[in-house]
């Protein structure tokens, strides 16, 4: 495993890597992601996780 | 010993981590060198939250945290040394580089958690600090370079610290402390050249310190010898760099034998295939070392086995080589045609040149020495001898106008140059910091700190300095230089003109000469 602290001794404590938050690799991450990158012209799109309004709210 | 923790805090977060940090390596192997234990955690690279921040602080008894780095790591430093407080109550948390050097006495206010600043070069007042220490002492003011609290807060900066004569008597940087093979390796790739693209095991190395130019938007992190101290009405120490009709410069640089003997160590130890120089201008040492420095430099690349042979695939291309490839900066005026074919034949891939603009009017304010002249001559010349150059621009100078922006379009096209331009900011340290001062405050409501948090990479805008055009103007104007849209520019101009109240047969600009600071966005 790598270590986050590195030196020339060894620390009192570990340093535990954080539950993983690796970037997601579900289906809708990946074509958001991919559609960032060709951002432009027609395409355009919804981040779906970054929706804040409501059809309540502003309907 | 004392038992220090360097963090290196986030930089550029929209690029993933790229440059070892050069000066925290070498502030880490001279405290290894002085027999203290050291710890590195670097955050740029490792880009983790708050939680392994806390692991971090509490994973030992640190003697001192200390971390650093350039101006724009501002937010991050904010965040760590909030949370460096609250776990390490009793450890010296310190802060040194090129964001507390230009701003010394702000940084020390809006950033209450720090104990010390280290003011300029590290490399004496860092070790000197850590036998205080070891000395159960904390008496920083008595420490020269350095900008510590006293009775009531009161801010105290001591004398001003020289700069190190022998920069070879500096071990080589403690490489081992970062996760190159983690991080910084996968990430050796640098599009500026076809070599620096396949580079796979990058490393940097900074050679030399200083620069004899005074490009007016250039900050030299106070290591160059631009740096003054004086004292103010008040009788504080104030620090001063580059101001209109003051510039002082210190030139100093590493032996080739130094520079050859730790690109041959990085090569041996760790692989690497390509080295990126962080030097402000190679040209400036070679010219000042009598045109000698760079040339036994090469020489010596040759004789360590250094020099790069390519290896090819099946269809004749290139796939890799075996030695080291290498990039650095050049000058449009300093730079020879011998010196950039002997550099070609020693590996030299790409050579970044400020070339800024290619309007006289505009080259003739920037204090470079450089004309659009010379920029075209060093640009084909570095072509001839096989190094592609880096053409850098900027747009929004003081006296940018529509003729300096039809100008460097037609350079561009006419010379090939594919380029998003920087746009021009007055980062603190730079002599336009100092003499837009005012008009920064102004725009930003008087809030200097909302200006520091905002600066990132030049590419987006923060406080303009233009005389002619406020941020919108020049966001549009940069999107249509991209698109070579010569109608709509001309198209503005006449807009502009009216706007201004500009009759014919006067010239498109506001400026009027070196003395008027007052850019179009406070103008208005
Ligand atoms: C590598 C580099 C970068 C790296 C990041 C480096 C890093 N990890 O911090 C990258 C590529 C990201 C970068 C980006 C930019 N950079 Co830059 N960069 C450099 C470069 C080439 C080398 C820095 C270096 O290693 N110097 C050598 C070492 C020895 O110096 P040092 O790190 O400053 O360390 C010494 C002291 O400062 C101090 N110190 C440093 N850290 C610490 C920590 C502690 C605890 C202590 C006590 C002391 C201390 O001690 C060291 C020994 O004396 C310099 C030019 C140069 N040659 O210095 C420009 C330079 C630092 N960059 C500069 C600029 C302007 C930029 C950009 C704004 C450019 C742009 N227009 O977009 C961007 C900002 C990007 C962003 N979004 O933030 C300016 C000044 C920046 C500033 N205001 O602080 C410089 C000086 C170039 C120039 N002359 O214009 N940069």
């Amino acid at each position: 495993m790598s270590s986050y602290l590195k030196g020339n001794f060894k620390t009192e404590k570990e340093v535990r890597p954080p539950e993983t938050k690796k970037e997601a690799d579900d289906l809708e991450s990946r074509f958001e992601r991919a559609a960032l990158k060709r951002l432009g012209g027609s395409i355009a799109f919804v981040a779906k996780k970054k929706v804040k309004w409501t059809l309540d709210d502003k309907g | 010993m004392a038992k220090v923790l360097f963090i290196n805090p986030v930089v550029r977060e929209e690029d993933v981590p790229r440059h070892v940090p050069y000066g925290i390596a070498l502030l880490a192997a001279i405290a290894i060198e002085k027999g203290h234990l050291v710890q590195v955690f670097d955050q740029n690279a490792w880009r983790t939250g708050e939680e392994v921040l806390r692991q971090v602080l509490a994973a030992d008894r640190w003697d001192m945290v200390g971390l650093g780095g350039i101006t724009t790591t501002y937010g991050s430093v904010k965040r760590i040394v909030r949370v460096a407080r609250e776990v390490c109550p009793e450890s010296a948390i310190v802060l040194g580089g090129g964001i507390l050097t230009s701003l010394p006495y702000e940084m020390m206010t809006w950033l209450p958690e720090v104990d010390v600043g280290v003011v300029g070069e590290a490399f004496v007042t860092f070790p000197e600090m850590l036998s205080m220490i070891d000395e159960g002492r904390r008496d920083w003011h008595t420490v020269l370079g350095t900008i510590s609290r006293g009775e009531g807060g009161r801010l105290i900066m001591a004398g001003q610290r020289p700069l190190l004569h022998d920069l070879d008597s500096l071990p080589f940087p403690a490489w081992d402390l970062f996760p190159l093979e983690e991080v910084y390796f996968p990430n050796s790739e640098v599009l500026y050249s076809e070599e620096g693209m396949l580079a796979s095991r990058r490393l940097d190395i900074n050679a030399s310190y200083g620069c004899s130019l005074i490009c007016r938007f250039c900050y030299h992190l106070g290591i160059a010898g631009d740096m003054r101290y004086e004292t103010d009405a008040e009788g504080r120490t104030q620090v001063h760099f580059d101001e209109p009709g003051t510039y002082t410069r210190h030139i100093r640089y590493h032996s080739p034998e130094y520079v050859v003997r730790l690109a041959r160590h990085a090569h041996d130890r760790y692989g690497v295939n390509f080295i990126g120089f962080l030097d402000e201008n190679l040209m400036t040492m070679d010219q000042s070392s009598g045109r000698t420095w760079l040339k036994e430099i090469c020489r010596l690349w040759h004789e360590y086995g250094l020099a790069p042979k390519y290896e090819y695939d099946d269809k004749g291309e290139v796939k890799g080589w075996t030695g080291v490839h290498w990039s650095g900066t050049s000058h449009a005026t300093l730079c020879t045609k011998e010196i950039l074919k002997v550099m070609r034949e020693a590996g030299c891939s790409h050579l970044v040149y400020g070339y800024e603009s290619f309007a006289p009017h505009v080259m003739k304010r920037i204090g470079k020495g450089a004309t659009p002249k010379t920029n075209i001559r060093s640009f084909f010349w570095t072509l001839e001898a096989g190094i592609r150059p880096v053409p850098n621009q900027i747009i929004g100078f003081p006296n940018e106008d529509f003729d300096s922006i039809r100008q460097n379009v037609k350079a561009w096209e006419e010379l090939g140059i594919v380029v998003k331009p920087h746009f021009a900011t007055p980062y603190p340290g730079s002599e336009w910091y100092a003499v837009y001062r005012d008009s920064i405050l102004e725009q930003y409501g008087g809030d200097l700190e909302a200006f520091v948090f905002e600066l990132g990479d030049a590419s987006k805008i923060s406080a303009t300095i233009s005389h002619n055009f406020n941020a919108v103007e020049l966001v549009g104007l940069r999107d249509m230089m991209l698109n070579f849209d010569y109608r709509h520019i001309d198209e503005y101009e006449k807009i502009w003109r009216r706007n201004h109240r500009i009759p014919d047969g006067q010239p498109s600009t506001l400026y009027r000469d070196a003395d008027d600071t007052a850019p179009a966005a406070a103008a208005e």
